[in-house]
């Protein structure tokens, strides 16, 4: 039961009472291209035009680049200084429940045996307020990922469109919290609940795209060394790391140093298991063909990660349909997977 | 899933490498060189401790980082050893280091052989070329500890006689009667007097038998390929099979993504798996 | 044209002229066309000519064995020439299936155009030379100045030159040199230093997705300069410094091959316009050495070769 929620007009005076707690991020396309940036004080434009962003808000706690440590050579030989830690707290205003829950997801990796302290201490800080959907695009297929377009499964606060406002869905204690020492929000009205479940179902049913992914795991394993298969299925891909590196539930990242007279740095930045050098070894490639590269996503995302956490590392948000030059689509593969009867060995 | 081991972290961060010193340089074969090193803190020096088949990430800090096993045993602790063939980037940079260089550590990280399940039972080590470094640990661990296994063959080979490494352990391994040592090479020259063969044909004509065994396999991906099919024939099931497998690494720790095995992550996982544990995406290794 | 393209595919794949076919299907997206491999006769019925079939394929053709007849809008018929000039192509294992192509429709600009995104229109058509989109059952019509790619508007050969097969009636060229090149000529108008800013704002976007490198036939090194690490030319992290040189360098190396197809502009996620570069270095080469890629397939590739007669005075 929600029983506060926010004017439209009047979220630039709401993030603008959090932004003095929390840093803000909000849908900007300040920067060229849509994501999650630094609220800039007053745009509230993003009401209009935002559906989703390019780049996903796991950039926000596991970014493009980030220094891991700098080193320094000096006469008693090498000193190693963590930069400080980022522990800023940090507000995400609008993310939708794909994105959450692909942040859920790949918070198993980075807690899972050795903690990763650059992505947790930013993680565990922050405050992921949701926006529930109301125009779901064509290549989103959340309803099939085990979520929906106003799922608040995953964030601490969810606000549902409901026509000139949002109603504010409390979900977890943080976010009940913040709630509590927010002013100036109106109370809910009587049929603001009806209105809000309206909203949901005129979201979900917008949502057309469906997969079924019943059984995917073991037809995988049974196509694993079906090379015919994935070389069709491969053909056309061109082996550029959009679909994995703009993943909401991709995580795979590279480490470089870079020294410069007696002082040096080691950087992560994000890598992806679709480029040729991803697995190469000075005297051999594991997958250096094309198609075990393809193979090793579609698997990576619908059988090992459901065999280690059991869930499919994919939730279904469309990125990679609507971002990938030739219009690879995973949905379309998934359903061709063939089973243990076709799968040619 | 190993357990988040934060004995030997530095400032409290698993990414961080601690100092360590180059005491010692070793020209195992014109490619090949083994590092005798020790950490700077003395602390961490006394306390340190791993099992044999886990590796280190090892930085030339400035160049990057690369993945080596602890070719050294854990019962003989007084320095630490890691071998290396210098093919890339990293491997050249560390070629150009000498003794009292400095270079970083992460780890042990990985999982280790089970000796627990090798005690009591016969062990057939088949090494090939620089495969035979995470092997001598395991080794010289079972050698410290002879009384608990029965009996051991070593069948090692190397492309030719001047790549054979760790000639010295060879000779030790050839001297002990409690081993029964075989080296091979694929082609031999002037002054070779012993065998010559692939090492998977001569592991098929010393033909160990597979009851009570373990077979231990570690070598390029060609002779492991070759190697599983003879042991399958004489016997072996694949749980005697143990092998570690070597993937380009990064993180070490499980979480960038790129050393799986299916669904398996050869770091954290591994680097020691049974054939068992792999058979389902071997295909993808060889 | 279609008919035809999927008649003589057919053919091709019967009477075993080619092993593949390289053409475009309908996308699963709206307004979208797919790249079609295929070497199954079957599979030829779902070949399509229509304004969305953006992809050069001949970017394909480098990385498949055999030979594959494969369908060239202008564009990409200089490009496969490029490749033959290049000896990465032979002429005889292609069978060019030959497009006309009157232009490309630029979602993208139609997006900007009437403020919403492509799966929220009904309808994109092509009627003459109106563009027309429906919107909520409302039609608008636009130019072709304003709904074609600029590469397209730019169109030097919308008729492959070198083809086996001719799809369709040929079309003259008649690029709008000006209104194609309005972004580049914006730029020129700018201070060096303001160019410089505008330039290091783009590319602190880039993610280094190398999108642009992969759908670009000129491309073809099986290790690109960025994968090396000894030494290491470009730091594999995106920053704008880094991603600044690999985009000039790559520029550079592509030199006197690319045709001005436009993929790396349209294909970039994170919206950079490439293609500034790419034209502004396309019209160079044709300036500085009266070269136009891919445009006889007899001469020798402009940078990989030299004369005893050069025209510098460095080279004697």
């Amino acid at each position: 039961m929600a029983d506060k929620k926010v004017s439209k007009k009047d979220i630039a005076r709401l993030l603008e009472q959090w932004s003095r707690q929390f840093t803000v991020f909000a849908p900007s396309k300040e920067s060229g291209v849509a994501a999650m940036a630094e609220w800039d004080g007053k745009d509230t434009g993003f009401l209009d035009w935002y559906r989703n962003t390019i780049i996903p808000p796991k950039a926000s706690f596991l970014p493009q680049m980030e220094e891991m440590f700098h080193f320094q050579k000096g006469e008693e030989g090498y000193n190693i200084k963590t930069p400080p830690a980022d522990e800023r707290s940090r507000l995400l205003f609008g993310v939708r429940p794909c994105d959450a829950r692909a942040m859920a997801i790949v918070d198993m990796t980075f807690k899972d045996a050795y903690e990763d302290p650059y992505y947790l201490s930013k993680r565990k800080n922050a405050v992921l307020v949701g926006l529930g959907c109301t125009n779901p695009c064509e290549s989103c297929f959340c309803t099939s990922m085990g979520t929906n377009p106003t799922d608040q499964t995953n964030v601490d606060l969810m606000l549902i469109d409901i026509g000139d406002e949002f109603l504010i869905e409390e979900v977890t204690a943080k976010g009940k919290e913040l709630i509590a020492k927010t002013k100036d929000l109106k109370e809910a009205a009587k049929n603001d609940e009806a209105k809000a479940t309206q909203s949901k179902k005129t979201a979900y049913d917008r949502v057309t795209r469906k997969l079924d992914t019943e059984g995917i795991k073991d037809r995988l394993l049974a196509s694993f060394d079906d090379k015919e298969y994935w070389e069709q299925t491969a053909a056309k891909c061109i082996s550029c790391g959009i679909c994995t590196l703009l993943c909401p539930t991709c995580y795979c990242f590279d480490i470089n140093d870079e020294m410069v007279k007696q002082e040096g740095t080691r950087f992560r930045s994000w890598d992806s298991c679709g480029f040729p050098n991803y697995t190469k070894m000075p005297m051999e490639n594991p997958r250096q063909e094309k198609w075990r590269r393809v193979r090793q996503k579609v698997c990576h995302k619908y059988e090992f990660y459901p065999m280690t956490f059991d869930v499919i590392a994919c939730t279904g948000c469309g990125r990679c349909i609507r971002l990938c030059p030739v219009n690879w689509d995973i949905t379309r593969v998934i359903e061709s997977v063939p089973d243990k009867a076709e799968a040619k060995k | 899933m190993t357990v988040n081991d934060t004995r030997f972290f530095a400032q409290g961060n698993v990414y961080l490498p601690h100092i360590a010193v180059i005491e010692k340089i070793v020209e195992e074969t014109p490619g090949v060189r083994t590092y005798h090193f020790n950490f700077k803190d003395e602390k961490l020096r006394k306390e340190f401790t791993f099992q044999s088949g886990q590796f280190g990430q090892y930085s030339v800090l400035g160049t990057g980082e690369a993945t080596f096993c602890i070719s050294s045993s854990p019962t003989r602790p007084d320095h630490l050893e890691f071998a290396v063939q210098k093919v890339g980037r990293v491997t050249n940079a560390l070629s150009r280091l000498g003794v009292g260089a400095e270079i970083g550590f992460r780890g042990p990280y990985g999982n280790s052989f089970p000796l627990e399940s090798l005690k009591g039972k016969n062990l057939v080590f088949v090494g090939g070329g620089i495969g035979l470094a995470p092997l001598r640990s395991l080794i010289w661990n079972v050698i410290d500890n002879r009384d608990k296994y029965k009996k051991i063959d070593i069948v090692y080979g190397a492309r030719t006689p001047v790549d054979l490494c760790f000639k010295y352990d060879l000779e030790s391994w050839g001297k002990d009667k409690t081993i029964n040592m075989v080296t091979t090479v694929d082609r031999g020259d002037d002054s070779w007097k012993g065998k010559v063969g692939v090492v998977p044909k001569i592991l098929e004509e010393i033909a160990p038998p597979a009851r009570d065994t373990v077979a231990i396999v570690c070598g390029p991906p060609i002779m492991i390929r070759f190697t599983f099919p003879v042991l399958e024939k004489l016997g072996f099931k694949p749980e005697q099979m143990l092998t570690t497998l070597e993937k380009r690494m990064k993180c070490g720790i499980g979480k960038c993504g790129r050393c799986n095995i299916g669904n398996l992550y050869v770091c954290k996982d591994g680097p020691v798996f049974s054939y068992a544990q792999i058979k389902d995406f071997v295909s993808s290794e060889y | 044209m279609e008919q035809k393209l999927r008649q003589e595919a057919k053919t091709l794949l019967e009477q075993n002229k080619v092993d593949r076919i390289i053409g475009f299907e309908p996308g699963s997206l709206k307004f979208t066309a797919t790249p079609l491999i295929t070497g199954d006769k079957n599979d030829t019925e779902r070949l399509i000519i229509n304004p969305f079939i953006v992809n050069n394929l001949a970017d394909f053709l480098t990385g498949i064995e055999g030979r594959v007849g494969i369908v060239a809008k202008g564009c990409d018929s200089r490009s496969i020439v490029s490749l033959i000039q290049d000896n990465k192509v032979a002429r005889e294992n292609v069978v060019i299936l030959a497009v006309p192509c009157p232009g490309l429709i630029d979602l993208a600009k139609i997006e900007r155009l009437v403020g919403k995104n492509r799966d929220e229109l009904d309808d994109i058509t092509r009627d003459g030379d109106k563009i027309i989109v429906t919107v909520d059952g409302k039609k608008k019509e636009f130019s072709l100045s304003q709904a074609l790619f600029d590469h397209c508007l730019a169109c030097e050969l919308p008729t492959p030159q070198e083809y086996d097969i001719l799809l369709g009636e040929p079309r003259p060229p008649a690029p709008e040199l000006q209104t194609s090149g309005q972004n580049i000529t914006k730029l020129k108008e700018t201070l060096p230093t303001e160019r410089w800013e505008f330039w290091k704002n783009e590319f602190s976007r880039c993610i280094r997705c190398y999108a642009c490198r992969n759908a670009c036939p000129a491309c073809f090194c099986q290790r690109c300069f960025v994968e090396e690490t000894e030494p290491q030319w470009v730091m594999p992290v995106p920053r704008w410094q880094d991603n600044l040189i690999f985009q000039i360098v790559r520029n550079i190396h592509v030199a006197g091959r690319c045709t001005d197809c436009g993929e790396c502009e349209r294909v970039c996620p994170v919206n950079i316009p490439l293609r500034s570069l790419t034209r502004e270095m396309y019209n160079m080469v044709d300036e500085l050495f009266s070269f136009k890629s891919g445009m006889d397939k007899e001469a020798l590739p402009l940078m990989a070769h030299y004369e005893q007669e050069e025209a510098e005075d460095l080279f004697r």
